[in-house]
C-alpha cells in the first residue's frame, strides 16, 4: 500500500531536519569556541540535502512508476565553512597569535537562528504530513468495523 | 468485490493515496537544493485509472522557483493535505455505506 510508504517520506523529512538543527544549534553554541581538536577556532557546520527512494520494508515487491515519482530526502553530506576565522585584537588570550589576534569562529548568529527558525517549520510541516497519512490508513482500516 | 460504484469509489481512494505520497514529499524535500514540486492531475488521471491506466506523475506548473532551484509552496502543499485528507474521508463514508449495505443483505438471508 502505498500509504505506508508515504510515512516514510515524511519520517526521511523529519530525520533530515532534526539533523540539520542539531547542526545549527551546535555552531550557536560554538560561536566563540577558539579551540577545537582539530585546531584553530571551531568552523560553521551544516547539511546539504539530496533526495532519495523511500519505500516501506514491504513495498519491493510492488515497486511501480508511481514509487519512482515520490522521494524521501537525506541529508548527503555535512560541510564546513571554509572562510576565513574573524580575528579580534585580545593580547591576553591564551589563544593570542604573536600580533595580540585571537581567531574567532566566523559564525553569524542572526543567520543561525533564521535557519533554525525554517527547520523547525519544516520539521512540523513533516509531521502534520505524516499525522494527515495515518488518520487516511486508520480511515481504511475502520471501514469494516461497524 | 462490491459492485462497479465500489471499484469507482476505491480507485479514487487509490488515487487520493498516490497523491497525498507526492505531497508528503514534496514536503519532505522542502529544503533540497534543486527539487522541484511534484504532483497529479487529479482530474485526468482519475478519467484515465477508470479506463485501466496506471497515474502519471507531473512537475508542477506555475510555481515560483527559489534561489536554490527548490520550488515548493509550503502553503499549497499543506492545502492539498487537508484537502486530501478531508476527500479521503467522504469517499471512505461513501464505501461504509456500500459495505453496509452487504451486511445488511447477508443479515437479513441469514433469517429471523
Amino acid at each position: 500500500m502505498s500509504l505506508f510508504s508515504a510515512l516514510s517520506v515524511s519520517a526521511s523529512g523529519m530525520a533530515a531536519q532534526r539533523t540539520r538543527a542539531e547542526l545549527l544549534t551546535e555552531n550557536l553554541a560554538n560561536s566563540e569556541t577558539t579551540r577545537t581538536p582539530e585546531g584553530g577556532p571551531y568552523r560553521r557546520q551544516d547539511a546539504v540535502f539530496e533526495t532519495s527512494p523511500q519505500t516501506s520494508p514491504f513495498a519491493s515487491v510492488f515497486e511501480s512508476e508511481l514509487n519512482a515519482g515520490a522521494a524521501g530526502v537525506q541529508v548527503s553530506e555535512i560541510v564546513q565553512d571554509s572562510s576565513a576565522p574573524d580575528k579580534r585584537y585580545i593580547p591576553g588570550h591564551p589563544d593570542a597569535d604573536a600580533n595580540g589576534y585571537v581567531a574567532f569562529p566566523h559564525i553569524n548568529p542572526a543567520e543561525d537562528m533564521a535557519d533554525l527558525v525554517s527547520s523547525v517549520r519544516g520539521y512540523e510541516a513533516n509531521v502534520a504530513a505524516m499525522g494527515a497519512v495515518k488518520d487516511m490508513i486508520s480511515k481504511s482500516i475502520d471501514l469494516l468495523r461497524t | 468485490m462490491l459492485g462497479p460504484l465500489s471499484t469507482r469509489i476505491e480507485q479514487y481512494m487509490d488515487l487520493l493515496a498516490a497523491r497525498q505520497k507526492l505531497v508528503a514529499a514534496n514536503i519532505a524535500n522542502i529544503d533540497t537544493p534543486g527539487y522541484t514540486s511534484k504532483d497529479i492531475d487529479f482530474q485526468s488521471e482519475f478519467n484515465s485509472l477508470v479506463q485501466g491506466e496506471s497515474p502519471h506523475v507531473i512537475e508542477t506548473p506555475g510555481l515560483l522557483m527559489k534561489n536554490d532551484g527548490n520550488n515548493v509552496s509550503l502553503d499549497r502543499e499543506t492545502r492539498l493535505l487537508a484537502e486530501n485528507g478531508m476527500r479521503y474521508s467522504v469517499a471512505e463514508n461513501l464505501l461504509r455505506s456500500q459495505v453496509l449495505m452487504l451486511r445488511t443483505a447477508i443479515r437479513e438471508g441469514n433469517g429471523s
